[in-house]
């Protein structure tokens, strides 16, 4: 009895850590260009760890580039409709 | 009619599936404005994440993704974006003559000193509260400014300094001071020419330039 317990726990634990390995590996592959993208617009490459968090980090990201005002400045179409009256 | 229509989405397509269809659509407006501030046109952005909807999946938005983060930004080209210099080759509108730009800040004057290099000769003005003469022979005097030409007078002109501008006074030579190609009298006394690029003593022409 104790023994399929103990199996039981190391399958569920293994799974959980493969699941967080593959989490973390695909997160990284939007973390590295949002941390370039960040700073190009000059917030700090930190804000794309966001995609660390499940569903939401990503639209937490995307949210803050899409209506934050860019420090490093925005284009001619955003910088055009601004001063529009 | 909304609580029907909604009920309707939810009861078609699952919870799931509507709150992927949310999702999806406020992803591609806040992408087509990411896209926008970057001066890339926002139907681009939009489309990057419209196309998970398609057959080709989530593959070629992610590529796209990287594309965007390590491609040059129309907005990098703006010349008034922010004060970044266009990339070297990049296209983009052709940058405002000098006229045009605005005067220096106070709080960053700049506090190098001057240079006239020229016919084999480096003269060099510290900036500062000081006055240099330009002769043709020197007598050992300290900022003096020795420039041995036939055509330069002995003394020649008075160069002056002051917190970062330069001051040039002709003292009535026969080889005469030209400023840019504009004869200075000594009527005229002492002339700003910080901005100045092109001197001539007698015959002897300088190219002036901070150090």
């Amino acid at each position: 009895m104790w023994t399929l317990i103990a199996w039981l726990v190391g399958l569920g634990t293994f799974f959980l850590i493969a699941m967080l390995a593959v989490h973390v590996l695909f997160a990284l592959l939007l973390i590295v260009p949002t941390w370039r993208i960040c700073e190009r617009a000059g917030y700090s490459g930190l804000l794309s760890l966001f995609h660390l968090l499940p569903v939401l980090g990503s639209f937490i990201v995307m949210a803050v580039l899409a209506f934050g005002d860019w420090p490093n400045g925005e284009g001619k179409a955003a910088a055009a409709a601004a001063v529009r009256p | 009619m909304m609580g029907f229509d909604l009920a309707a989405l939810l009861g078609a397509l699952g919870l799931g599936s509507a709150f992927a269809l949310v999702g999806v659509v406020l992803a591609s407006w806040m992408c087509w404005r990411i896209a926008d501030k970057a001066g890339l046109p926002g139907w681009a952005g939009a489309g990057t994440i419209l196309l998970t909807l398609t057959g080709i999946g989530s593959v070629v938005s992610l590529i796209l993704l990287w594309v965007f983060a390590f491609m040059r930004w129309p907005r990098d080209g703006a010349p008034a974006a922010a004060g970044f210099a266009p990339a070297p080759g990049a296209a983009g509108p052709a940058p405002p003559p000098p006229s045009a730009l605005p005067p220096p800040s106070p709080a960053l004057a700049d506090r190098r000193g001057w240079k006239l290099v020229g016919n084999g000769v480096a003269l060099a003005l510290e900036d500062g509260q000081a006055s240099y003469l330009l002769t043709a022979e020197g007598s050992g005097a300290p900022r003096e400014l020795v420039l041995a030409d036939p055509s330069v007078g002995r003394p020649h002109a008075r160069l002056l300094t002051a917190a970062g501008r330069l001051g040039l006074e002709d003292l009535g030579t026969a080889g005469g001071t030209f400023v840019d190609g504009a004869r200075l009298l000594p009527a005229h006394g002492p002339r700003d020419i910080t901005a100045v690029r092109a001197l001539k003593f007698g015959n002897v022409v300088l190219a002036l330039s901070r150090s």
